[in-house]
């Protein structure tokens, strides 16, 4: 009984019925009270204006006067239900039409409830006693036998509707239930389904504003959300594992062949060093991923600070001036009229504008110009741009390039690990910004967007 | 130089033991945190190797943390399979001086604790320093070799300030570019290389002995030998 209690549904079909219950006998006795109490009023007031007249007349023309008012009354014709009764002191009855004073009425003056034999049968009376001046007493009353049957007809129908309405309470509450029920089985069944690995499924909806509805619409989003996620790990495990398994092949052949052969040892040692600069590549591939992972985190967010966005490329420049130079081409940077600053993390935004100079140098020919600048737009954004002189990149590609792993034919047989562009994609998102790529004609314009900081000085959340 | 390696794999800690002897060093080991602590606290060193995760409920940042407020002052490196930037950063804060990421070069961990322990020897203040004919007047920020005056730009000088802070020891990379530049990250170039032979164009051309050497695979080395 507890378990079945702890079910929502089965709480819900009760608590349906119990106020449908309240609710109905409520109802029952708001008409109760406006019939059978209304008639029972009635009756009382006009008992009591009948006992009043005839105090008035006693008052106004004494004795006599009472008595034929009394009589007058009870002759009457146009009243059957009416009774009345004047006795004197010893209660001897003086007028009225009961014959003699009845034995239920004694005690003292007040409202009586007896049963008198009328026309031969025993009626139910509501008599007033009233004591009069000079030891007169009177009774004033009706016969309200009608109205009991009255009001035992309309207690049976209040009561018939008492016993529709539970059972109704009752109807409904199991039909609520078993609605509540089908739906969230109906969720209950595709989580299940879910759980087993069945990712694609999802649960019905039918565009209503139903909140079950709105519920199974929040959850099919949350799914579809999880499958980008997961899809992405995949593709990202996939990808992992192709990239370190190159150079773990080739280490392993390296060590396999050294063994097989057993060659000099001078060659031998030189055959172990290049198996470490094997190993450094698959180190150099894991920190790179460990350095995204970091950076999607949004670790990293906590350490956001004012950064001087010109003084972070200025040191890039300078970084990379002598590389360039060595590879016979030439770095410029153009530093803005003014200061450029925005919120960010400063290792984070050099690392990322140094991997955009560090490819536009890659590719870059013998004697091609890169050129670094920044500046602020009008409305308050701030751009770092790295145009070269190289190959650019195909329309089709501009969308791969920040892919993890991914390396053009361009990049074919250059160094790195081809997570260059994906590190600074990362720094961008992270930023609330992006990165563009344009042509150069010839040539890459290579455009990092970071948002204006905020006027509250929040971090831009990141995309 | 004395030094202590707190380590719970035993392979590595002999790798590291037996690297850090062949170059002379004597060295203490431990394999949990509490022989760790009580070594520390016990003996005197150059310079400790703590590992960060060490079994036995005492992990690494903690003796560090014990170490320090008791006073104790000898330089440490933290040795940890954490690469986040906020595990660095804790690992500093607790009173760490320096923090290698595993896999790590051996000559990168030797350069390292070489740099650690030249520093605490307090030969960081000189306002002139020295290197055979080579010298560097850091208030009026000059540089002459043999009494030439060697024009540097400002980061070349730099550069060449941190190799004569530790001539004779082998600096990495890594360190020039965390202590010259404050990069703490790779880029895919290795630009460091260029730069050093920009400044060897601007010491060595023309005068001899060469004072600046590449130790191969680890790293450079100022010296007139």
């Amino acid at each position: 009984m507890i378990r079945l209690l702890r079910s929502v549904s089965v709480r819900l079909a009760l608590g349906y019925a119990a106020i449908f219950i309240l609710s109905s006998f409520l109802l029952v006795g708001a008409l109760w009270w406006r019939t059978a109490a209304y008639l029972d009023r009635e009756v009382d007031a006009v008992i009591v204006a009948d006992a009043q007249a005839v105090g008035d007349r006693l008052h106004d023309f004494g004795l006599i006067g009472a008595l034929q008012t009394v009589r007058d009354r009870a002759a009457a014709e146009s009243d059957e239900h009416a009774i009345y009764l004047l006795a004197d002191p010893g209660l001897h009855a003086l007028a009225g039409n009961l014959s003699a004073w009845p034995v239920q009425i004694g005690g003292g003056p007040g409202w009586y409830e007896i049963g008198l034999a009328r026309n031969g049968r025993l009626h139910a009376t509501r008599i007033i006693y009233a004591a009069l001046p000079g030891g007169y007493r009177l009774l004033v009353g009706r016969d309200v036998q009608d109205r009991v049957a009255i009001r035992r007809t309309i207690l049976g129908g209040l009561a018939w509707a008492v016993g529709i309405a539970i059972l109704l309470a009752i109807a409904g509450g199991m039909l609520i239930r078993r609605g509540v029920l089908r739906q969230v089985e109906a969720i209950n069944r595709t989580t299940a389904a879910i759980v087993r690995g069945d990712l694609a499924r999802r649960l019905p909806t039918h565009d209503s504003t139903d909140e079950f509805d709105q519920l199974s619409q929040t959850i099919n989003g949350m799914l579809a959300q999880i499958q980008v996620l997961i899809e992405g790990v995949r593709n990202a495990s996939n990808t992992v594992a192709h990239d370190l398994r190159t150079p773990l092949t080739e280490l392993r052949n390296r060590l396999e062949e050294l063994l097989r052969r057993r060659p000099p040892i001078e060659e031998a040692w030189s055959e172990v060093q290049g198996s470490v600069g094997d190993l450094d590549r698959v180190i150099g591939v894991f920190n790179a991923l460990l350095r995204l992972a970091d950076i999607d985190s949004g670790a990293r967010l906590s350490g956001f600070r004012e950064v001087r966005l010109d003084s972070v490329a200025a040191e890039v420049a300078e970084l990379y001036g002598p590389v360039a130079e060595a590879k016979g081409s030439d770095l410029a940077y153009a530093a803005p009229a003014d200061a450029v600053t925005v919120q960010g993390d400063p290792d984070l935004l050099a690392q990322a504008i140094s991997n955009l100079v560090d490819n536009a140098v890659k590719f870059s020919p013998a004697g091609g110009k890169v050129v670094l600048d920044v500046r602020q737009t009008a409305d308050g954004a701030a751009e770092v741009r790295v145009t070269d002189r190289g190959p650019g990149i195909a329309d089709a590609e501009k969308t791969e390039v920040v892919r993890r792993f991914y390396r053009g034919d361009a990049g074919k047989g250059k160094s790195g690990v081809g997570l260059g562009l994906s590190v600074v994609a990362a720094v961008a998102k992270l930023h609330g910004g992006r990165l563009e790529f344009a042509d150069g004609d010839p040539g890459l314009i290579a455009t990092l967007i970071l948002p204006a900081p905020s006027a509250s000085g929040a971090l831009p959340k990141p995309a | 130089m004395k030094v202590l390696v707190v380590e719970d794999n035993e392979r590595v800690a002999q790798f590291i033991a037996k690297g850090l002897r062949e170059a002379g060093h004597a060295v203490d080991q431990a394999g949990t945190g509490r022989d760790g602590l009580f070594l520390a606290a016990s003996e005197k060193y150059d310079v400790i190797v703590m590992d960060r995760m060490l079994p036995g409920g005492i992990d690494g940042l903690s003796i560090v943390e014990t170490l320090r407020t008791t006073g104790n002052k000898t330089p440490i490196l933290i040795l940890s399979a954490l690469a986040e930037v906020d595990d660095r950063i804790r690992g500093l804060r607790a009173g760490g001086d320096d923090y290698l990421t595993k896999p790590f070069a051996f000559g990168e961990l030797a350069a390292r604790l070489d740099a650690l322990a030249r520093r605490s020897q307090g030969t960081d203040r000189n306002a002139a320093l020295e290197v055979g004919d080579l010298k560097m007047d850091l208030l009026a920020h000059r540089v002459t070799r043999g009494g030439t005056p060697i024009a540097l730009k400002p980061r070349e000088f730099a550069l060449l300030e941190f190799m004569m802070r530790h001539a004779g020891q082998v600096v990495t990379r890594t360190m020039l570019l965390e202590h010259v530049w404050e990069y703490h990250f790779d880029p895919q170039t290795n630009v460091v290389d260029v730069h050093i032979s920009k400044l060897r164009q601007k010491i060595d051309a023309g005068f001899a002995p060469a004072l600046l050497h590449t130790v191969r695979g680890v790293g450079y080395r100022l010296g007139a030998e």
